[in-house]
């Protein structure tokens, strides 16, 4: 009986061989990392366990993104800790305005192929682009990991999803993972991993890969992870990853359900206000109207989806009464779409660029978005109600193309029909 | 694991815990006024009607979207034995452990609020004699009982910092 990448990663970090489904392993953890959010808690957890050392504390990363800048004293004085942590113990820190942890840790060559990776937010996922078990913990268990570098798992099932040809010009990454919300709902892969394959993996570019294996915590799953491929190798050796240990699963290997998905043919997807798995396709919902436009988060902040909102706003200007705003996830994103120009078509559009981070994510940020009544088409990954702030809002979610496009005509609208929306990322 | 009884106290599906149990939206709120209060949306007293070693049952996917392990710190503090549900939101599931608080997974159609409850970890029988309802599901993996039987991760690495869990459970 073969094994899944989940079963083979997390089985040899285990100092044998893979693992089976539904085992309780105790694994080697090759890094970690605490935010802002949750670092408060994971201090005081560090400081209950009372280590006499903490070993491995120089294989976690401290990030200042939630909270960028800090809207209160607290996190401004969780933050002065956070500091005072990393340079008392010499950890690698990421401080305000540096961007995302889930962006900044790969960018920073903290992860390859093969590699076990926790971090204490749900969207850690993410590394799984990576091809490394990527999944989300609390601060227990970052204060079990830089005491003993080790952290018990239970070895997760698999649902195995092929991708079946490129995606059109003008869908996305978001509208793959929004169709498996239609189909599984949120949480729908409680405990298990995905395994994204096929040919519409293949095509994609890393930033729409990420945005795969982040958007699959919305899903529930514990990990969601990629084969390697060239463009894998590349991009990790571009950032100073280590030497990568690519895993495969077996032809064999058994998963709990296989999903093919007919990328080739699909139309951009929203999920509609409030409920992250209530889907519907773009064109049946277009003229929705809309008054605020987001770009930015974890999920879709990359270069590759301020290149496409760019591409669309193009020369133009945005529908009268809407308001943008863009948020790269990471300072090296901000460089990179600076020089590109991005910026300058953006904010001659009408929309306004903020620092990197978390922005308008969530409401813990500081934000209040929306007005009564507003509604919010937004790249980020939930919805529920209130999340920006004020629950007399409503929140729509969909790729950064269709925010685009809509902050465009004022009306969800399918990128596919504006000039410019047929942009598409170098493969 | 020694055997746990105690009075059921019900709550639905799909109860999100950072919702009503954490200081995530009731920000500000210190541990102790979040226990005076949780789950009070959703069955108005819950608190204030607790008893020190009540058990929790729950419907599907208790904890979901949980992310903190407050939660579970609250909990302790309101005196919660053990929650049975049929399943749990995956963060919370690894936070209850974590933090030495039993989680079992097992249907709970059919038990009432105030029923007495008794469940055997070890060998994953949930039994409400009064119904005369008798369950049985997988018992918690030897490891999961290690770490609960220590009361949680940190205590556990406190006493076994190579982390032996297979002697331990064996
Ligand atoms: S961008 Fe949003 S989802 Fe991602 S880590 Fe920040 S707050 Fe969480």
């Amino acid at each position: 009986m073969g094994h899944t990448i989940a079963e083979k990663i997390l089985g040899k970090h285990a100092g044998g061989k893979a693992a089976k489904a539904g085992e309780i392993v105790v694994a080697d953890v090759d890094f970690a990392m605490i935010h802002d959010a949750r670092a408060g808690n994971a201090l005081k957890m560090i400081e209950k366990l009372g280590a006499k050392s903490l070993p491995y504390v120089k294989r976690t990363a401290l990030v200042l993104d939630h909270y960028s800048p800090p809207p209160n004293m607290e996190a401004a004085n969780t933050h002065v800790e956070m500091r005072a942590f990393a340079d008392k113990h010499d950890s690698p820190i990421y401080d305000v305005g540096d961007g995302i942890c889930h962006q900044v840790l790969p960018e920073g060559g903290h992860l390859t192929c093969g590699d076990l990776v926790v971090g204490t937010d749900t969207h850690s996922t993410t590394y799984g682009a990576f091809n490394a078990f990527g999944t989300g913990v609390e601060g227990t268990d970052v204060s079990a990991v830089m005491m003993t570098g080790k952290l018990w798992f239970r070895v997760p099932e698999t649902i195995h999803i092929e991708l079946k040809g490129a995606l059109q010009p003008g869908v996305w990454a978001k509208d793959v993972t929004l169709t498996m919300l239609g189909r599984l709902g949120a949480e729908g892969a409680n405990y298990q991993a995905l395994e994204y394959a096929g040919s519409g993996v293949a095509a994609m570019a890393i930033d729409d890969r990420m945005t795969l294996s982040n958007h699959a915590a919305e899903l529930g799953a514990k990990a969601a992870i990629l084969e390697a491929d060239e463009k894998t190798l590349a991009w990790l050796k571009a950032h100073g990853a280590a030497a990568p240990k690519p895993v495969k699963a077996d032809v064999d290997a058994v998963y709990t359900q296989r999903i093919v998905i007919d990328t080739a043919t699909l139309a951009p997807q929203v999920a509609r206000q409030h409920h992250i798995d209530d889907i519907a396709s773009v064109p049946d919902v277009a003229g929705q109207k809309i008054q605020v436009a987001l770009i930015g988060t974890c999920t879709n902040g990359r270069l590759d989806d301020i290149r496409q909102a760019a591409a669309i706003l193009k020369g133009r200007k945005l529908a009268r009464g809407v308001r943008m705003i863009v948020t790269p996830a990471s300072r090296a994103i901000y460089l990179a779409a600076m020089r590109e120009g991005l910026f300058e078509i953006l904010t001659a559009a009408g929309a306004s660029v903020e620092a990197a981070g978390c922005g308008t994510c969530v409401n813990i940020t500081g934000h209040y978005i929306a007005g009564d009544d507003q509604v919010v088409i937004s790249s980020a990954n939930r919805n529920f109600k209130g999340r920006l702030g004020n629950p007399k809002s409503e929140i729509w979610i969909g790729s950064a193309a269709t925010v685009a496009a809509s902050a465009l005509t004022g009306v969800i609208t399918d990128a596919r029909t504006v000039a410019g929306g047929d942009w598409r990322a170098a493969a | 694991m020694n055997i746990i009884k105690g009075g059921a106290r019900v709550l639905g599906d799909d109860v999100s815990t950072d919702i009503h149990c954490s200081s995530k939206y009731l920000p500000g709120k210190n541990t102790e006024q979040i226990a005076a209060v949780a789950y009070e949306q959703l069955v108005p007293g819950f608190a204030q009607g607790f008893v020190k070693g009540d058990l929790i049952v729950a419907g599907r996917n208790f904890g979901i979207n949980s992310s903190r392990e407050q939660a579970v710190h609250i909990m302790h503090r309101m005196g919660v034995a053990a929650i049975v549900a049929p399943s749990f939101g995956r963060q919370f599931f690894r936070n209850a452990i974590n933090n030495g608080l039993t989680v079992i997974e097992c249907d709970t159609a059919g038990i009432s609020a105030g029923d007495v409850i008794e469940i055997d970890p070890s060998s994953g029988r949930v039994t409400v004699a009064a119904r005369g309802i008798t369950r049985t599901v997988p018992p918690l993996p030897a490891a999961v009982q290690a770490l609960l039987a220590a009361g949680g991760l940190i205590p556990f690495l406190q006493q076994h910092p190579d982390w032996n869990l297979k002697e331990l459970a064996a």
